[in-house]
């Protein structure tokens, strides 16, 4: 028997097999063809499956509905219980799906009565009570209670994730009490001037269906980390946690709807900004999230198919100095360091000047700011100054960055320029945020200086100044491990005040005597601009929302 | 039975290597200094919140004491809960594996039909104008960077041309899941103008992930023809007459393909571990992204998790890849 298999088969056919291997060979020959013929018909067929494809990937796009909009964000929605996370990545889930008993809406900021009606302070600022509205349902149809909004404290309270941080210093477990079926009274353990302003974060779940689905008391974690039990003005549709949600229009939502919305929204992950950018100019999105770098806004605009809504934000950009360790403990120091800092290039020059200098420890456009601060601006000569009355020793500084936010790389590179000209050695450490925020939390491990941001959680000034500079939050908030007992008394004062203008003028000298003392590199303000399709209209921006709020968008 | 040998021994070197595997991402992501639980309960946490959530999910547990606890579970088929998403590992995983394994597979079928070919037409004229035209677009295909193969071929496909479409797996949001294969999915409702979107979307992925591993085909094929066109069997063969055509395709192809196979395999799990970045440029809802958000959230779990996925079809991939070349090559069995 003749096979060509191997070497070692050839080597032992005879011949006088000749004639019997050419017609072997034939064999081998016709059936070569025929598998050839099969091959090419089967790409053929491929290619012309691949060519359909495209043909009908055209009619397919071109069938987006005019009431319908996909809004591309680069923060995954893996989870979509609005009490397990609190952060501005993923607000579009809580905005959307959920209500709160107030609602914070457009820029500056305004707190408008949502499914409260109405509430009354007692006048010794413990006891909140609020009225909500007649006819307020779930997507499920059931009425919203009083006492669903009462256990939904209670659930942020007892899973103490997310917005959990803003009540658990004020508000006890089981104190929230149901008064009737449209009367709910917060009892806090403390006045707390801030927490009219926290209210929007208390989102209402349904109790019934979430308890439905509680295993091993987690309060219905596991469930409503994929599932919805909302009263939003979109009900969940669909969702896959690897590419986003999807939401209805709610019809019967309590807030009456306008004439113009979208039936259908869907919110996208889209991890690359470059994907997202290029998706909004092809019109595969008609939104996406408005956090990104000058030059990509400016290549946004000169596609032409895109609008940019430009709006001062709140979102501040600043150094974060160690105050407790030398020589940042001097105050000489801290002020050298404010002075070697090149403002002007980095606003200007660096970032085209699409951020707002703010020389303060909160937006300069929030009430509580004082208009009178200057702040602090380049001048080598004024550093070199200070730099001479510094007693302790100069050694290398270490500088923290974010992976990845080059913004917060260019910053330090201009900083250890400036700290080069005083003749201060510094090294950048770059960072994932992960990373970052761990260490910040460490005094012993932390950076000389770190650059980062603080987002609006909350239209008050004391989620900036307050936050960051009160002793109080030292190892949480406080990373600069500044305390002051001055700033420490205006602080907790205007925490306690009902007073408006008194609190106003508390934080405003709070602010004045954290500049003073140089306590971090105050840079800029943040600038939002909203980049959406030139089709859809009607976005409305607050810097809590990240104009994510979907029920004001229609499209033309 | 040597093939039952072969494949008893790959098998039980899977248990150490995954083991192996296991420890030593453990250790590299337990030894960042990073704070999962900082980053999924928000900035404005206390201390004290942090603590008492590392203490539930036993974070503030001694290191071996917790990779034990994670071995255990994973004995269980438990590979734990992610601590970003809040979801077990397993349900976030296998939700996404169909659409990495999609990708792949249907580059790779397209990395060998391209590949093989031209290996043997770039042997066949080898050292000719068009074997160093070859041999250009190969070294390239190994040399570019997938990333930015990735955003050339959008910017070129998508934006310029308008053929293909950007990003994503599909418009909207694809069939209902049945197996998870959009491409089966479709065939089985009988949607063939899903199929065809789906087929569509997969065009410039698969391009990025297909020429690399192509070139990889073409190299070792190419070099495999060049040698056995030397043996002597094919000597015999042209001797006796045979067309040239049928010695090349047929006889010398089936002897240059062993080193071919052995590469498919280990490409195929390549492709897998590559799909980190393809997925992340084109918005592919696969493992490969989901990893990227593991480590972006220090997301022990999740990052293990993917590991252990990948490092298994790795090796269960070398088993196959051995039993092929006892198939392809009789003398490998005997």
């Amino acid at each position: 028997m003749f096979t060509i298999y191997s070497l070692k088969h050839t080597q032992v056919a005879k011949p006088s097999d000749t004639n019997r291997e050419y017609e072997m060979m034939k064999d081998d020959v016709m059936r070569l063809r025929a598998q050839a013929n099969r091959v090419a018909t089967g790409c053929l067929r491929a290619g012309r499956a691949l060519v359909l494809g495209l043909v009908m990937l055209g009619s397919a796009t071109g069938t987006a509905l005019a009431d319908r909009a996909v809004i591309a964000i680069g923060n995954a929605f893996d989870n979509l219980d609005p009490h397990q996370v609190f952060d501005v990545g993923r607000v579009a889930s809580r905005l959307n799906l959920y209500d709160g008993l107030l609602r914070w809406e457009d820029n500056p900021p305004v707190l408008e009565p949502w499914l409260a009606e109405s509430y009354e302070i007692s006048e010794d600022g413990k006891t909140y009570t609020f009225t909500l509205r007649e006819g307020a349902i779930f997507h499920d149809g059931t009425p919203i209670t009083a006492e669903d909004v009462a256990w939904s404290m209670d659930r942020i309270l007892g899973i103490n994730k997310g917005a959990a941080s803003l009540f658990v210093d004020v508000i006890e477990p089981g104190s929230t009490r149901a008064l009737d079926a449209r009367t709910v009274q917060f009892n806090l353990s403390k006045p707390s001037a801030i927490f009219l302003a926290t209210v929007p974060e208390i989102h209402v779940v349904n109790m019934d269906l979430v308890k439905e689905h509680i295993v091993d008391d987690d309060w219905g974690q596991a469930w409503l980390s994929g599932h919805e039990a909302g009263s939003g003005s979109y009900a969940l549709k669909r969702y896959d946690p690897a590419i986003g949600f999807q939401g209805e229009r709610f019809a019967e939502h309590f807030i009456p709807w306008g004439e113009k919305y979208l039936d259908e929204v869907e919110f996208r992950y889209v991890m690359e900004l470059n994907s997202r950018i290029l998706g909004l100019i092809a019109g595969d999105f008609q939104v996406t999230d408005a956090y990104m770098p000058y030059d990509q806004i400016k290549r946004l605009e000169e596609s032409g198919t895109v609008d940019i809504n430009e709006q001062e934000s709140m979102r501040i950009f600043y150094g974060v100095i160690h105050n407790n360790r030398a020589p940042m403990n001097d105050i000489n120091f801290r002020k050298a360091i404010n002075y070697a800092f090149d403002y002007d290039s980095f606003i200007n020059d660096i970032n085209s000047g699409s951020v707002a200098r703010d020389p303060l420890p909160m937006p300069g456009n929030i009430w509580g700011a004082p208009s009178d601060v200057e702040g602090y601006s380049y001048d080598i000569e004024k550093a070199k100054e200070y730099m001479a009355k510094v007693e302790e020793p100069v050694r290398e500084l270490t500088i923290g960055t974010i992976t990845g936010y080059s913004t917060t790389e260019e910053a330090a590179a201009l900083l250890q320029a400036g700290l080069a000209e005083l003749g201060v050695p510094s090294k950048i450490v770059s960072d994932p945020f992960t990373v970052l925020n761990a260490r910040s939390m460490d005094e012993q491990n932390t950076y000389d200086i770190y650059f980062t941001w603080k987002s609006t959680y909350y239209a008050d000034p004391h989620n900036w100044v307050g936050e960051l500079y009160s002793s109080s939050t030292i190892g949480s908030r406080n990373n600069s491990y500044y305390s002051n007992p001055d700033v420490d008394k205006l602080l907790d004062r205007a925490l306690i005040s009902t007073s408006m203008e008194e609190r106003r003028g508390l934080y405003e000298d709070a602010a004045r005597m954290v500049v003073d003392d140089a306590a971090g590199l105050f840079i800029y303000n943040t600038k939002w601009f909203g980049p959406t399709s030139k089709d859809l209209k009607g976005q409305r921006f607050s810097p809590i929302g990240n104009g994510l709020e979907a029920r004001w968008m229609y499209r033309e | 039975m040597k093939l039952l040998v072969i494949l008893v021994n790959r098998l039980a070197w899977l248990i150490p290597t995954v083991f192996g595997l296991m420890a030593i991402t453990f250790a590299i992501t337990h030894i960042i200094p990073a704070d999962p639980v900082a980053a999924v309960i928000g900035e404005n946490a206390s201390p004290e919140q942090v603590a008492a959530l590392k203490e539930k999910l036993g974070l503030d547990k001694p290191l071996v004491e917790q990779f034990v606890i994670y071995l255990t579970g994973l004995l269980r088929g438990d590979f734990g809960i992610s601590l970003y998403t809040q979801r077990p590992i397993s349900e976030d995983l296998f939700a996404r594996v169909p659409a990495t394994i999609e990708l792949s597979v249907v580059t790779l079928f397209v990395a060998i039909a391209a590949g093989i070919p031209v290996g043997v037409i770039s042997a066949v004229h080898r050292n000719s104008l068009l074997d160093h035209a070859l041999r250009i677009f190969t070294v390239s295909g190994l040399a570019i960077a997938s990333f930015w193969l990735a955003i050339l071929f959008q910017l070129f496909f998508s934006m310029y041309l308008g053929w293909t479409p950007l990003q994503g797996r599909v418009d909207g949001w694809g069939p209902d899941p049945i197996t998870g294969f959009f491409i089966v999915d479709a065939l089985i409702i009988g949607d063939f103008e899903m199929l065809g979107d789906v087929l569509a979307h997969m065009v410039l992925p698969v391009l990025t992930m297909a020429y690399p591993a192509m070139a990889t085909i073409v190299r070792f094929t190419r070099a495999g023809v060049l040698e056995a066109i030397s043996s002597n069997f094919v000597m015999y063969e042209s001797a006796m007459g045979f067309p040239r055509r049928v010695i090349i395709w047929k006889y010398v192809l089936r002897s240059a393909l062993i080193g071919t196979v052995t590469q498919i395999g280990l490409i195929f799990g390549i492709l897998i571990a590559n799909s980190v970045v393809v997925e992340t440029v084109f918005d592919w809802p696969g493992i490969g992204r989901y990893a990227v958000d593991s480590i972006l959230n220090s997301d022990y779990n999740g990052v293990m998790g993917f590991a252990v996925f990948t490092g298994v079809i790795f090796i269960l991939i070398n088993a196959l890849v051995d039993i092929l070349h006892g198939l392809i090559d009789p003398r490998e069995t005997r």
